[in-house]
This record gives structure tokens, C-alpha cells and sequence, in this order.
């Protein structure tokens, strides 16, 4: 009688192992934690940071491909939009003072959102929208 | 709305310059064609040492007797238009702006430098429009076309510090901001504000009669 009780209460807790992993793996690995546009890089700020929920704009955004955000770079330094850079950080490709020729961090943070935003007709495109006081 | 943003932050920034270009160019030629018709001789006497010794004594403030005669005017006006071309050319956010619609990018005042000068410069105007109504000698020359070309500067500055300061729906204000800024390069050639482009031969005319003609100094 003893024995079959320790069985199913290992077995529940075998299943709820089984079941948190199955549903928080996801959030785990998704970009939950992202709610600011990372700035660290850039040093004494002008304006106030940039806010970014990174799964909740891509919902209301109805974004699945990664790569049209997180777009690639091809051999000869141009977009690359078959490649996705996922996991790597912006700054990684874009300094904030290049000295190749690569787009600066400002200015590829400040067309990929309003590039975007205007094309689509939806989104924060003016200063005072993005950097609120 | 967005799509009113793109079309004042593109296509209509466009025809403002142009029309500011073409409209200089074309009011030049014909200040120019005018004054040869109705004053011909004049043009004999402009001379190049005359006009840059004249306009040199007016660039420097308190440096004429006409900028002693108002030292309130005198500081509003040398503030105004200083703080002017900063904020237009040297504003942090004018330079983002370039920087991302053209990849081009240069040196920008902090956010708080800019604020400041650009309520210098609504301060200047504001010294103007009450100038205009205080002084008899300045109210009894003043015409609409000279409050029109204090309105039409004064807007993008108001429109500008309450955008940055995020007074209003951010959209419409910078929206109602670019509009603004484009009537004024647009409307420079054809107002009062043509100054901008006279000014210079105004102050050479006045510079070669006194020191060619009349053999005396005009500051």
C-alpha cells in the first residue's frame, strides 16, 4: 500500500516536471525579459531609453521571422535578409563609432524602427513617442 | 496620421526647398533687373572695400551707432539670429534627423543647450512683437506683413519646444513643427524675411555711397 502511494506521488511530480518544462521552456528561451531598447553602449543618453517589449510588439506586430528584425550580414557588409542573426547583439555588427563603414548604432536603431513604422503606417515614428519623458 | 508625418517629413520637405531655392534665385535676379532700371548709376559705384568694411562694422554688436541707439534690440537681434542657425543646423534631433534619412551626420549641441537657446530665440521674438507695439517710430511703420514674418519665425520654435518637451500628441505636434519650418524656408524669398537675402547688398549699397559718394562712415 506504501510502496503504490510513493509511486503516483513520483509519478505526479514526474508529470508536472514534464508539463513545466514543456510550457516554460519557450518563455524561457524567448525574449520575455527584453522591456528596453539596450542603450548601455551609447554611454551618457540625450533622451530617456527607448521601451521595448520584445514579445509584445512582435504579437501586436504579428511578426514570426526573426530575420526581419534581426537581419544578417552578407560578404560584402550589406543587409542580409536570408540570415538571421538572432542571439547576437546589435552592437555587434553596429558600433556606435564605426571604423569600417558599418551603419552606426544610432542610426540602424533609428531606421529599423521607423523604417518599419512608417512603411507600415503604425507605430511610434516622431522623437517624443519613443524616448518619453 | 502617420502617413501625414511621411509625406511633411518627406516629399513636401523637398518642395519647400525648392521653392526656397528657385524663389531666391528668382528674386535676386529680379531685385537685380529692378535696381539696374530704376538706378543704374548705382551699380557704378559698388565697391567690394567699401561694402565688407561696412558690413564688418555691422557684424559686431554695439559696434555701429545704430546698434548703441537700442541695446535691448541690438542684444534681441544678435541673440535671435545666432541662436537661430544653432538650433536649425546644430539641434540634436535636427541632426539625428539627417543622420537617419541621409547616413550624414555631424557635430550637435546637447539636448539641454538646445533647449535653452531656443527659448532665446522665442524670447527675441518676443522683444520684437512688443518693440512693434511699444516704440511710436517702430508702430507707426509697422504693416501685417512684418507680424506675418514674425508669426511665420516664431511658429517652429513654439511647435519645436513643445514637441521636445512632449506637450501635446507627440505626432501632431512635430508634424504641426516640420509644417511650420518648411512655410518658413519656403516663405523666406517672398516675405519680409527676405532680408535674409538682401541683406547683404542693402548694407554693400549703403556701404560704397558712404564711403565713395558721400566719403563718410555709415556705422
Amino acid at each position: 500500500m506504501q510502496k503504490t502511494h510513493i509511486r503516483q506521488t513520483l509519478a505526479f511530480i514526474a508529470v508536472v516536471a514534464a508539463l513545466l518544462v514543456v510550457y516554460l521552456a519557450p518563455a524561457a528561451l524567448s525574449q520575455d525579459d527584453m522591456t528596453m531598447v539596450p542603450a548601455d553602449a551609447f554611454g551618457v543618453l540625450q533622451r530617456p531609453q527607448v521601451a521595448f517589449e520584445h514579445d509584445a510588439h512582435n504579437e501586436k506586430a504579428m511578426l514570426d521571422d526573426c530575420v526581419v528584425c534581426h537581419h544578417g550580414r552578407t560578404d560584402d557588409g550589406l543587409m542580409d535578409m536570408e540570415y538571421s542573426s538572432e542571439g547576437e547583439t546589435c552592437e555587434s555588427c553596429h558600433p556606435v563609432n564605426p571604423e569600417n563603414g558599418e551603419t552606426p548604432l544610432m542610426r540602424a536603431y533609428h531606421r529599423q524602427c521607423i523604417t518599419c513604422h512608417t512603411d507600415e503606417a503604425m507605430g511610434p515614428v516622431t522623437c517624443g513617442e519613443c524616448h518619453r519623458k | 496620421m502617420i502617413e501625414i508625418y511621411t509625406f511633411v517629413s518627406g516629399p513636401l520637405a523637398w518642395i519647400a526647398w525648392s521653392v526656397f531655392v528657385f524663389g531666391s534665385i528668382y528674386r535676386l535676379v529680379s531685385m537685380y533687373n529692378l535696381a539696374k532700371a530704376k538706378d543704374g548709376s548705382s551699380l557704378a559705384y559698388m565697391s567690394l572695400p567699401y561694402s565688407l568694411r561696412s558690413i564688418f562694422h555691422w557684424l559686431v554688436p554695439f559696434g555701429t551707432l545704430g546698434w548703441k541707439s537700442d541695446p535691448l534690440m541690438t542684444i534681441a537681434t544678435f541673440a535671435f539670429h545666432i541662436c537661430f542657425f544653432l538650433v536649425a543646423i546644430f539641434l540634436g534631433a535636427h541632426v539625428v534627423f539627417w543622420d537617419t534619412a541621409f547616413g550624414i551626420s555631424w557635430w550637435s549641441l546637447s539636448d539641454t543647450t538646445g533647449d535653452i537657446i531656443s527659448f532665446v530665440v522665442i524670447g527675441a521674438c518676443v522683444v520684437f512683437a512688443v518693440r512693434r507695439l511699444a516704440l511710436p517710430h517702430v508702430r507707426n511703420v509697422t504693416r501685417a506683413k512684418d507680424w506675418f514674418a514674425l508669426l511665420l519665425v516664431a511658429m517652429p520654435f513654439v511647435t519645436g519646444v513643445l514637441a521636445y518637451h512632449q506637450i501635446g500628441p507627440s505626432l501632431l505636434m512635430t508634424i504641426l513643427h516640420i509644417l511650420s519650418g518648411e512655410l518658413l524656408i519656403a516663405l523666406i524669398p517672398f516675405t519680409r524675411l527676405s532680408h535674409a537675402l538682401f541683406a547683404v547688398f542693402t548694407r554693400s549699397y549703403m556701404g560704397s555711397e558712404f564711403g565713395g559718394v558721400r566719403r563718410v562712415r555709415d556705422w
